[in-house]
Parts: C-alpha cells; structure tokens; sequence
C-alpha cells in the first residue's frame, strides 16, 4: 500500500479546480488579504506624506489663531507683517520675493511662507477647548490655533529671572480635515515660532547659542537625526506591523481552510468514504495538514515577500529565512486546526472553538511588541514568539541562526505532538462515526455527557469556562457602553470650562494612580448636580434594563417581551404584589441605612447639623430621586435578576449567589476611598439582596431596598455613596473630628465602614432564617 | 465472508443497541438485513465496515478482524450507504481519480476500470459536471460506482433503491443480481419488501437490536404461516418487539 500516493491525492484536492476544499475558503482569504494590502498602502502612504502634494487639493487656509496672545507675539507677528510687505515691495509683489528667495524649500513656496498668513487672536480661559477652537478656525479660514497660557509673559519672566524652572508650554490644535494641516503645523512651529523664540531671547539679552536652556517649544533640527528617525519607524513597522500581520493571515487562511476540511467533510457527509479507504489514519491526517499548509502559506508568502522589497533589507537569505520561519509557523497552526477540525462536526462549531485559539496567538503576538532592548533573549528560541521575533529581525536584516534552529525545532516538536493527538483522536469512533439517526441522536448526547476521556473532561471545562466568562463580562460591556454615551455630551460640555484646564493641570501635577483617580471622583461628584447628567444617566439606566430584557430573551429563547421581563426578575402577575413587594423593600432599605446613621450617631462618629435643603436644591433632588430608581433597578437586574439564574443554568445556585456578589463588589472597586472592608460589605450587601431575590422569587424588592439604600444614603442624609458625593441631602450632617473611619467608612461612605457591616449581618441572619423556615414548609 | 458472532454494542452503559447478533455471509450469497428505524440495522452495518467497535463479540471479515488489519478489511469491502454522500462541488471524474488514488488503484488500469463502471451506469455524459447539478439517481449510481471502484469481494448496501425511480432501481438489482454471480458477498439492508424477495438467498430480521427470525423468503413465510412476505414480517415484527 502506497500511503505517499495517498497523501497525495489529499493534497491535490485541495488545489483541484472543482471541487473539495474549494473555493469558499479561497475567496474569503484572497478578500481579506486585498484588505491588509489596502492596509499597508494607507500606512505606506503616511510615510511619504512630505512629498505628496495635499496642499493641490485641499482648501485655501492659511491663518492662524492665538488664543491669549501675549504683548510680545503680536508685536512678533507685526513685525514680520512689516518685513515682508517691505521686501514684497523691493521685489514688486509678493509672489516675486518668495520666489526669489533662495533659501525657501520646495513646499515653503508651495504656499507662501506665512505671507498670506493672518492672526486673529481670541481670548479664552478654557485651554482645552476644543469645540470652540475648532468654530473660530472654520470661521476664520484657519488651519490652526495656538493657545497661549494667560500668564505667559510672566511666566517668562520668572523663568528668566530663575524663580522657576518649568518652561512655559504653547498648546497647539490643528484641523484635521486634510493631513497637510498637520504639516503646516510641524512646520509653523518649526520656522515661526522657533524665530519667535529667539525674538524672546533676544529681548531678555540671552545669547541665541543657549538653545537647550531656554526653549518655549521644542526644537527638532531636521537633519541626521531625522533621518535615522525614518529609519527608525521603518525598522518598528518590521518589527510589529508586519509580522503581526503575516500571523493573523496566516491563522485566517489555515482556519478558514483548516475547518473547511475534515469539520466541513463531515458536515456534508463525505468524510466517511475517505475514513473507508484503505489509507491509515496516519496519512490522512498528513495529507490535509499538508493541504492546509500549502493553501494558506500562499498569501502570507505574497506578503512577506512584499514587505521584504518595500520596506525590509532585501536579501535573498533574508527573504529565506522568513519563508522558513512562515513554513514552520504554518505547519503549527495548521496542525492545531486540523485538531479542532477532527474534534468537531461542523464547520461554523470547528470556527468557534478555534476562536480562543486565533485570540491567544493574537494577544502573543501583541505581547511581542516591546523594543529589542527590552525583549529577554530566550524569547527568541521558543514557539510562536521566536517566529515572531525571528521574522521582524530578518526583516530589520539581523538572523539569529540559533534562534532560528531552536525555534523551529521546538515548533516542529510542538506540532508532531499535536499531530500524533490527531492522529489517535480519528481512531476514535466518537469522533468519525457519522451521527445521523434516531437512536445515534442519543448516542451523541450520551457521548457528550458521559465523557471520560480527558479531552472531553477539558471540552466542558472550557466550554464551561467560556459561560463563566461572557456572562461575567457582559454587564461590564453593557454599563460602559450606557455610561459613556450618557458622560459624553456632559465630559465634552466640561472640557469647554475653564474648570477643565484646571483640573488637566492638577491631573499632570498628582503622581499616583490614587491621586488621579480621586480628582476624577471629584469630578463625578460635580457631575452629580448637573440636571443634564442626571437626566443622562437616568435615560442610560433605562437602557441598561431593556437591553437585559432583551438580551435575556435572546439567549433564553424566551418568547413575548411580558415573558423576557418575567425571566430577569421583574414578574408581571399581580399589581398588588409588585406594589407590595416594592413599597415594603423601600420601607426596608429606608430602615437598614436609618439604623446605620443611628449607629453613626450614637457612637458619636457623625453629628446633626441641621436641615439643608433650599428650594433650589429640590429640582436636583428629585432629578436624584428618578436617577436612583433605575439606578438600583439596573444594578439589581445586572447582578440579580439576570446574572443569578443565568449560571444556575449551569453551576449549583450557590455559586451563582457568590460569584454575581463578588462581581458587584469587583464592580465598585474603582470608586474612590474604596478599602478591603468596603469590598466585604458590597459582598455582604450583595449576598443580602441574593438571598432575599430568593426568598421573594423577584428583584422587585430588593430594586426598592436598593433605591431606597442609595436614596437615603446620599440625598437624605449627606453621606457618600459608594464613594460618590450626593449633591444636595435634606439633612445636614458632619464627621466628627474623632470620628473612625472604620466605623463609618471614610471616603467610601458608610458602606466602607463597620455600621454597615453589622446591619448588614443582622439582615443577613434573618433572611437566612427565612429562607430555612421556607424550605422546611415546601418539603412538609 | 462476513461472520459475526454474538456481537453487543452498548453506546451507554444501561442501554444496548445490538443485544447478541450472529450470522454469516458466504461467497455468492445475497444476505438481507431487515428491520424497523432504530432496530440497529445502521450500527450492525457500520461495525461490519469497522466504523465502528463492537462492546463485545467479533466481527471477522475474510478471516481478519479490524483490531489487526483494519486497512486489510477496507480492500475487501465496498460500503454504500446514504449518510456517506459525494462532494457537492466535486465532479464524477474528479471523484473517481481521487478515490482511485486512495485505494491505491494502479494507474495503467485505472481508465479502463473508469470508462466500464461509467459506460454500465450512463455516467459518461456527466463526467464533468458537478455532483450538486446532477439527479437523485445518478448520484446514487456514482456513489455505487466509487464504492465498488476497488472491485470488493464484500459488498455492503444500506438501502441502495431508496429514493430511486423504478428504471434506475431495476438497474441497481439488476447489478447486485451480476455482481452475486461473480462470486461477491453482499449484506444488503432495505425496506423494499419487493427487492429482498427478489435478491436475497437469506433474510434476517432484526428486532430491538436482536436477529428474531432468520431464512429464507419461503421459510419465513412458513414459519410465520402467513400467505405473503410482508404479512410474514409484521406478524414476527408484532411478536417479537417490546414496548
């Protein structure tokens, strides 16, 4: 028996005109390999941007704003006003003296050097106010705005005087509707304001030779090292782009084509004929590993090669070296598809399960981006990460021959384990049989249930794993996409006060992460009396709850929206309850946080100091009342309603309860003044609110409780939420000097501190017994 | 031929699909296998062609059994059946160079073999075109073709006239009929009562995974003391299957 003729006949058959492995995979690689060339020639394109000539096609806009121009800049600016209209004069117009200026470059006199160019100068005390800036360019014909700190020239002077070391910084903003602007800027500052630079200098009597002392704007001299600048990027492009590129072609192409064969085979029936023919198990194998390697290494080829000519060190070992680190890359991945491929009996099931595959390799590949001087030497003789290296090396013209021969070989070894798995994995009947009547329905599902092996022991641990995952997951995806669009419109209307420059320059002074985050928090607080933020938030909450409805319908094949609000916790049935069930959960949260300020109280932490609320606060107030409905509404239907029997549907109930508890409490770790007892009590809280979702069989009262919690907390008593300041509370109360933050939480609010804790536990005992009390009557 | 004795297979550990099954088929015999959906008739077949392991008892094939010499057993068999189907996007000729391969077919006989099983079933004119554009009955007739392409000694047809039209069955009996005189083996399963009158030597019927009653046409029907074949299988059909 000829086991070569054999294999092939497999490999033919992928290249075969009609038929087999044919055209879908082919197509779909050929299509996303046209997108990454169109890639490269977008990137490509950037680099030759200074010769390109934008300015042919873009607007005619040549001025300038100065945002807060100091004395000195627009006597600067007139001067070269005058200077020029004067040299326009000796030379008759001003298109004769550019053009006979024989130090101008090329792209100068593509557009006149500065000479049409006009300053219109605003005042403004928000630096970073992009949205206005962007108005007073488009209304003036200007391409860029330079804002000038208000107290320039006397931070000059200071400077001068040596009082202060930090140098007085110019923001500049451009538009970005044509790239050339972006040239013009790099350019206006490197020839008009480096001129006024020196003007500076020459007024305070420094010589022009102290340049590196005294510079207001960075000087970049474009000579050699600008070069070696382009060299630079050229050799980063070989090191990350391109062989990150090459690996995600190459794992699209083996997938596509790898999953087509023997998943795709079964799916249509035809692979049980070629399991019949006398050919081992082994060549079979082989030969459309074989197949796969050769279709899917083509692209990639095409495109090492490309970026070897275009941009890497062309040479013929160069262009060698990476075939073969692109082969034995291949044959690895290839050999991990057709795994997958045996494993499964679908094309779109084989896909799935090779995703984390294709995730883990990309994020390898990501993690490889680190400078050469940075990268450990060992990296380059193992898999995966030596081809990486190995290829972005060769590319920037240095082979490492070791690297090369460990690498490869630790792959090839790598892959014959895969391989011989394979291999004794076709031998096995669960995975060739083709499954199609009644009986052999049961079969499967018994198959698939009563695993033994280990394989299918890891099957359902990463099947399971995934569950765990994606539901974990999704509340974070949902929130943050809710709450940004609800911080967008107010963060940007933010970023228009002069409140913001402050709070950016506050944000550069504070070193740590703590700092910065606590600033950020001091915002938010802001925010919380804002009626457009609230009103924001309040319409983001509402969204987070019908698309849970939604979603929840979806993955439960729930039928009917009644039904989906059902299934997440809210039941429709009786007016009666619902209304009872929430009022008392309002009633009770009032309770827990009263007893928590009366606990405050007694032990002397906090003090009362009277009532607070003025009329105006009162719209703020109730706009508070309506944000924390569907505030706690969401939050109980993220963590509760949804997330509870969403791993029931897989794990016992308890590891529902304690995972949705740990999570919520993960999910308020961001918060400011946030300590480890601040993370028991959110557990606690949240353990609490699971048992009584229980209890109930709703979230309707703990949604109330919930509410009510927050509502008291913040808008009634004053005190910190989560680490959040309410804006205005009925009643005004004060930490006493003495007062422990252990007991009443500190920066958190009380939900950081002990008076939590205990009410909490008491709640918690009762509700415990209750729910023993109810499981003793079901089971008489 | 083929011989089985008492082979068991159990896909979970409560429940057998196959409770003790023997028989044997001999040179030149055609043995009909018959039975209800679920009765285990794809099982049987499929461990016959080594798809598959028996829990226990064996299945010897020309004296060899698949734990040895698997690859042995599948040049003696030709396995046809309706769940291996031909690549859709494929060609009758791409599929036959391509099995050929696989079976290892020498090549100086490899169109001489082609153009004769292609001229028997009127393949021909077809040779090109791709399997999806092609009848019911041709895709059958090609499937037929590439099963037996290595010329088996052991035949095994799960329902080979299903969903054909009357000429093309005519054809498939006729050639089964042929192909029973040239010495094959043939384990052939089917509903037709028609067709198992016709062809088979001997008939067995399978049952909830047991052989419940084993002869020929005639001693079945004497056995059953029923006037016609059909009448015979549902009476031992009624007796012998449980609830």
């Amino acid at each position: 028996m000829s086991t070569k003729r054999g294999i092939n006949a497999i490999v033919g058959s992928f290249f075969r005109k009609k038929g087999q492995m044919g055209a879908q995979a082919t197509s779909a690689t050929f299509l996303v390999t046209i997108g990454f060339v169109i890639a490269i020639a977008c990137a490509a394109s950037s680099l030759v941007l200074w010769w390109f000539p934008y300015h042919l096609f873009s607007d005619e806009v040549y001025n300038v704003v100065a945002v807060n121009a100091p004395e000195s800049f627009i006597r600067f600016n007139e001067d070269m006003q005058a200077y020029r209209d004067h040299e326009a004069e000796e030379y008759g117009d001003r298109y004769n003296y550019f053009a006979n200026w024989e130090h101008m470059t090329e792209f100068e006199y593509s557009y006149d050097g500065y000479g049409w160019t006009e300053f219109i100068y605003k005042e403004s005390d928000a630096l970073y106010d992009f949205v206005t800036f962007g108005k007073w360019m488009r209304e003036n014909d200007a391409y860029l705005t330079i804002v000038f700190p208000k107290d320039f020239d006397e931070q000059i002077d200071r400077r001068e005087s040596g009082l202060e070391a930090q140098k007085p910084e110019l923001l500049t903003y451009f538009r970005t509707n044509s790239m050339e602007y972006s040239q013009m800027k790099e350019d206006f500052v490197d020839e008009y304001l480096v001129i006024y630079q020196s003007r500076i200098r020459a007024n305070y009597g420094l010589k022009i030779t102290q340049v590196a002392d005294s510079e207001i704007v960075d000087d970049p001299i474009p000579t050699v090292e600008n070069a070696y600048g382009f060299r630079a990027f050229i050799d980063n492009m070989c090191r990350t782009f391109v062989p990150i590129l090459l690996f995600v072609i190459l794992l699209y192409s083996s997938m596509s084509t790898g999953t087509n064969v023997i998943a795709g085979q079964k799916e249509r029936g035809t692979f049980t004929g070629i399991l019949l023919t006398p050919q081992p198990r082994r060549s079979i194998v082989i030969g459309y590993l074989l197949g796969v390697v050769l279709k899917s290494i083509i692209p990639s080829t095409i495109i090492a090669l490309l970026a070897a000519v275009f941009i890497g060190e062309f040479a013929l070992d160069t262009v060698l070296v990476i075939f073969l680190y692109i082969v034995i890359l291949e044959i690895f991945i290839a050999s991990i598809t057709i795994m997958i491929s045996v494993i499964n009996d679908t094309v779109v099931s084989a896909q799935t399960a090779f995703l984390p595959i294709f995730l883990i390799l990309v994020a390898v590949c990501v993690t490889c981006i680190q400078s050469v001087s940075d990268r450990a030497d060992f990296y380059m003789y193992l898999p995966v990460y030596g081809q990486f290296y190995g290829i972005g090396d060769a590319l920037t013209g240095t082979i490492t021959p070791a690297g090369l021969l460990v690498s490869s070989l630790a792959t090839i070894f790598l892959t014959a384990i895969i391989t011989i798995v394979t291999i004794k994995l076709l031998s096995s009947e669960k995975y060739t049989v083709s499954i199609d009547t009644v009986t052999a329905k049961e079969i499967k599902a018994s198959l698939d249930g009563s695993g033994g092996t280990l394989l299918d022991t890891l099957n359902r641990i990463t099947d399971n794993f995934s569950y765990f995952i994606a539901e974990l997951f999704y509340p974070l995806f949902v929130l943050s996409f809710y709450q940004f669009l609800a911080m967008l419109p107010v963060v940007v209307a933010y970023m228009r006060k002069p409140e913001y420059s402050q709070f950016i320059q506050d944000l550069a002074n504070v070193g740590t992460i703590e700092n910065i985050m606590n600033k950020t928090f001091e915002v938010l607080g802001i925010f919380l009396a804002d009626p457009l933020f609230l009103a924001l938030m309040t319409l983001g909450y509402i969204a987070i709850i019908f698309t849970y409805f939604l979603h929840a319908g979806r993955v439960w094949k729930i039928k009917g929206l009644k039904n989906k609000i059902g299934s997440v916790g809210y039941p429709l049935t009786d007016k009666k309850h619902i209304a009872k069930h929430y009022g008392l959960g309002f009633v009770f949260g009032f309770l827990m946080m009263t007893s928590v300020v009366f606990i405050m109280l007694a032990t002397g932490q906090i003090s009362f100091n009277g009532f607070n609320l003025k009329l105006s606060g009162i719209g703020v107030f109730i706009l508070n009342l309506l944000m924390w409905v569907p505030q706690g509404a969401s939050e109980e239907l993220m963590f509760r309603g949804y997330m509870i029997p969403a791993f029931k549907r897989r794990f016992p109930t308890a590891i529902g309860v304690l995972v949705s508890s740990l999570v919520f409490s993960a999910f308020h770790s961001l918060n400011s003044g946030y300590t480890p007892l601040a993370s028991v009590n959110l557990v606690l809280i949240a353990v609490l609110f699971a048992l009584i979702y229980l209890y109930t069989g709703d979230i309707w009262m703990t949604s109330a409780m919930h509410t009510a919690w927050n509502l008291t907390q913040g808008n009634i008593y004053g005190l910190q939420v989560s680490g959040n300041n309410a804006a205005h509370s009925v009643v005004l109360t004060n930490y006493s000097s003495d007062a422990s933050s252990l007991i009443t939480g500190g920066a958190f609010g009380p939900e950081g501190g002990l008076a939590v804790t205990a009410v909490t536990c008491v709640c918690l005992i009762i509700i415990t017994v209750l729910l023993i009390v109810k499981s003793r009557k079901a089971q008489k | 031929m083929i011989k089985l004795v008492d082979v068991h297979k159990s896909y979970t550990k409560d429940k057998e699909t196959i409770k003790g099954v023997s028989f044997e088929v001999k040179k030149g015999e055609i043995f009909g296998l018959l039975g209800p959906n679920g009765a285990g008739k794809t099982t049987l077949m499929q461990m016959i062609a080594t798809l598959m392991k028996p829990t226990s008892g064996q299945v010897i094939i020309d004296g060899l059994t698949a734990d040895k010499d698997i690859l042995e057993i599948h040049k003696r068999i030709g396995f046809l059946t309706n769940e291996i189907k031909l690549d859709p996007m494929s060609t009758p000729n791409n599929l036959f160079n391509f099995f050929a391969e696989l079976y290892d077919i020498p090549e100086n006989e490899l169109k001489d073999r082609r153009d004769e099983s292609f001229a028997r079933f009127g393949i021909s004119p077809f040779a090109d075109k791709r399997i999806n554009e092609l009848s019911t009955g041709m895709k059958q007739k090609i499937s037929i073709a590439i099963s037996l392409i290595h010329n088996p000694p052991i035949i095994i047809f799960d329902e080979p006239t299903n969903g054909l039209d009357i000429l093309t069955s005519k054809q498939v009996t006729d050639y089964l009929k042929e192909l029973k005189e040239q010495g094959h083996a043939i384990l052939l399963s089917t509903h037709i009562f028609s067709v198992a009158e016709e062809l088979c030597d001997d008939i067995a019927i399978l049952v909830d995974g047991k052989i419940v009653a084993q002869g020929s046409v005639e001693e079945l029907v004497r056995q059953s003391g029923t006037e016609t074949f059909e009448k015979a299988f549902f009476k031992i059909y009624v007796e012998n299957h449980k609830e």
